[in-house]
């Protein structure tokens, strides 16, 4: 189904959407910034209002409801900035060259700077793991480093990673 | 009286703001508020037991930002412009805007002939009685939550179609009032503002790429100020050349809507709008004794009985004219009852180059007393317009 969008002179813009599921979904985009959600009952019922957002809210919002937002184990997307370091998320495919090394072979900080927080496997959380720890495939790698250290890392633990 | 004291004019914004606040609270616009406190601090202030609140006793000394407030107020008139909107409706937006400015301007006629004014007068009457509030209407539209459903489109349209027309009607006003007496000399003059305005259009459609690039500016502060400047500076020189500052500042509004720079200017200017709105009002009421609007009271209450009627019919067909079922047209003749800025603009414009009496004086005590009844009543109509729907014989409870 298309969006639909109107202009509201001195208002704004609409833009509007029927919902497979029946009824219809507006979004007022006030000069000002505000976004307010609409809903439409189906037959042509007055709209009644969701939720007011702000310009801010509705980015965060939109992107949840894009699935662009908030996946973890995903490390391109998942960066927590701390100061000039960040916190970043890896995946550690079947064939990583670091798959089945332990931590203190694969040297992580010797190599790239980053250091790894945590190693994420399952549902279980291994905080600051020792050098004699495994890693494995499926595990998730959590790392601290700078943009720069992050990229080398990026690259030792899926090799094929153009990251 | 000497100018005024950074005292003075504390007192009167912090009036303004809690007039404000309560016009809110209770649920009604704050253009009613505003031209009350106006009146309470200006020279023709009441006495309170024993105590006369006057602050400003020369409305002239805040004249300048009045008119200021005036030439952003049709500035955002012609920046809401979208013409390739209107074209995308076009039939529908035509012929309701149409009927209501066809319906409405000839009845604010009429009424002024019924009330026993001589036709200047009345040519002023029809566009102060013709013209809803695009303030109050925006305002209401997404207080009710009516601003998603299809009868905002419509309102919306026709509030700008009557947007457009007030320029319009305002240049010609502007000549007729300046003017000659004899009908010859009169048709010239209305004839040279209809070609400068014509001019002014072709520039303002041809010229966005220039006003794009004189208005480039990157810092937010500068770039206000830039586009104040210019917007004062084009009606300045629309009011040397009789075309009028509100009809030229519009043009300058239309040439920066069709930039990609509309929705920057929309953010960045909106506050200097309200505020010196704010102040445009409190000057109209600064100007107008309490005394002549009790005079006007009967013809106020004539006027009243016979438009706001008027609208809800001439806004119900025009509403029809968007394939609107019939509750969501009668919504439109409702959303279209408020009078506002635009009124007390035209009567403002009567007032400053009249040579009457009747334009001077009559006319804009009577504009404030309708526009004090109608924005009040209007707000309540659009309010309660779906109640008022049931209580129609005829309404179809549906």
């Amino acid at each position: 189904m298309p969006v639909r969008e109107t202009d509201l002179p001195n208002v704004g813009r609409k833009y509007e959407l029927d919902l497979a599921t029946g009824g219809r979904l507006s979004v007022v985009i006030g000069h000002d910034g505000t976004r307010t959600l609409y809903r439409q009952p189906e037959g042509g019922g007055d709209a009644e209002r969701v939720a007011e957002l702000t310009g801010e809210e509705a980015r965060q919002f939109g992107a949840v409801l894009g699935g662009a937002y908030f996946q973890p184990a995903e490390s391109e997307t998942a960066d927590v900035p701390v100061g000039d370091a960040r916190i970043e998320w890896f995946d550690v495919d079947a064939d990583s060259p670091l798959a089945g090394n332990s931590v203190g072979d694969s040297a992580i900080r010797a190599e790239t700077g980053a250091t790894l927080l945590a190693i994420q496997r399952g549902a279980d959380t291994i905080a600051n793991p020792g050098a004699g720890e495994v890693i494995e495939a499926g595990d998730v790698l959590v790392t601290l480093g700078t943009r720069e250290e992050q990229r080398e890392l990026a690259q030792r633990v899926n090799k094929d990673s153009d990251a | 009286m000497a100018g005024l004291t950074l005292l003075d004019v504390g007192l009167v914004l912090l009036a303004l703001a809690a007039a404000g606040l309560l016009a809110r609270r209770v649920g009604q616009s704050v253009i009613p508020a505003y031209l009350l406190v106006g009146m309470l601090v200006g020279p023709h202030a009441p006495t309170l037991w024993g105590f006369r609140p006057t602050l400003v006793a020369d409305p002239e000394t805040v004249a300048v930002f009045a008119d200021l407030g005036v030439v952003l107020l049709l500035f955002f008139v012609g920046l809401e412009l979208s013409l390739d909107a209107l074209f995308e409706k076009g039939r529908q937006v035509l012929a309701g805007g149409a009927i209501d400015v066809g319906v409405s301007l000839p009845l604010g006629f009429a009424v002024g002939v019924l009330l026993g004014f001589d036709w200047v007068a009345s040519l002023v009457l029809a566009g102060v009685l013709f013209n809803s509030s695009t303030v109050i209407v925006a305002k209401l539209l997404l207080e009710l939550d009516w601003i998603a459903n299809p009868e905002s489109e419509a309102i919306l349209s026709v509030v700008v179609v009557e947007d457009v027309a007030t320029a319009g009607y305002l240049a010609v006003l502007s000549a007729v009032l300046l003017g000659a007496t004899d009908v010859v000399a009169l048709a010239v003059d209305v004839a040279v503002v209809v070609a400068l305005v014509a001019a002014g259009a072709v520039v303002a459609l041809r010229g966005t790429r220039v006003v794009e690039r004189v208005l480039d500016v990157e810092s937010g502060e500068l770039f206000v100020l830039l586009a104040l400047g210019v917007a004062a500076t084009v009606a300045g020189l629309g009011a040397r050349s009789g075309v009028g500052a509100a009809v030229a500042a519009f043009l300058f509004g239309a040439a920066v809507g069709r930039t990609t720079l509309t929705d920057r200017v929309e953010g960045l200017l909106s506050p200097s709008r309200d505020l010196f709105a704010a102040l445009f009002f409190a000057a109209v009421g600064l100007a107008t004794d309490p005394a002549l609007i009790t005079a006007e009271a009967w013809a106020v209450a004539v006027a009243v009985a016979v438009t706001i009627p008027g609208q809800f019919v001439s806004g119900y067909y025009a509403g029809r004219q968007f394939d609107l079922e019939p509750r969501r047209a009668f919504r439109v003749g409702a959303a279209l009852a408020p009078r506002g800025e635009f009124a007390l603009v035209i009567a403002a414009l009567a007032a400053s180059v009249g040579t009457t009496p009747v334009l001077t004086e009559r006319v804009p005590a009577f504009t404030v007393g309708y526009v004090l009844a109608t924005s009040v009543l209007g707000t309540l109509v659009m309010r309660h317009s779906d109640r008022l729907w049931a209580a129609l014989p005829w309404a179809d409870a549906a």
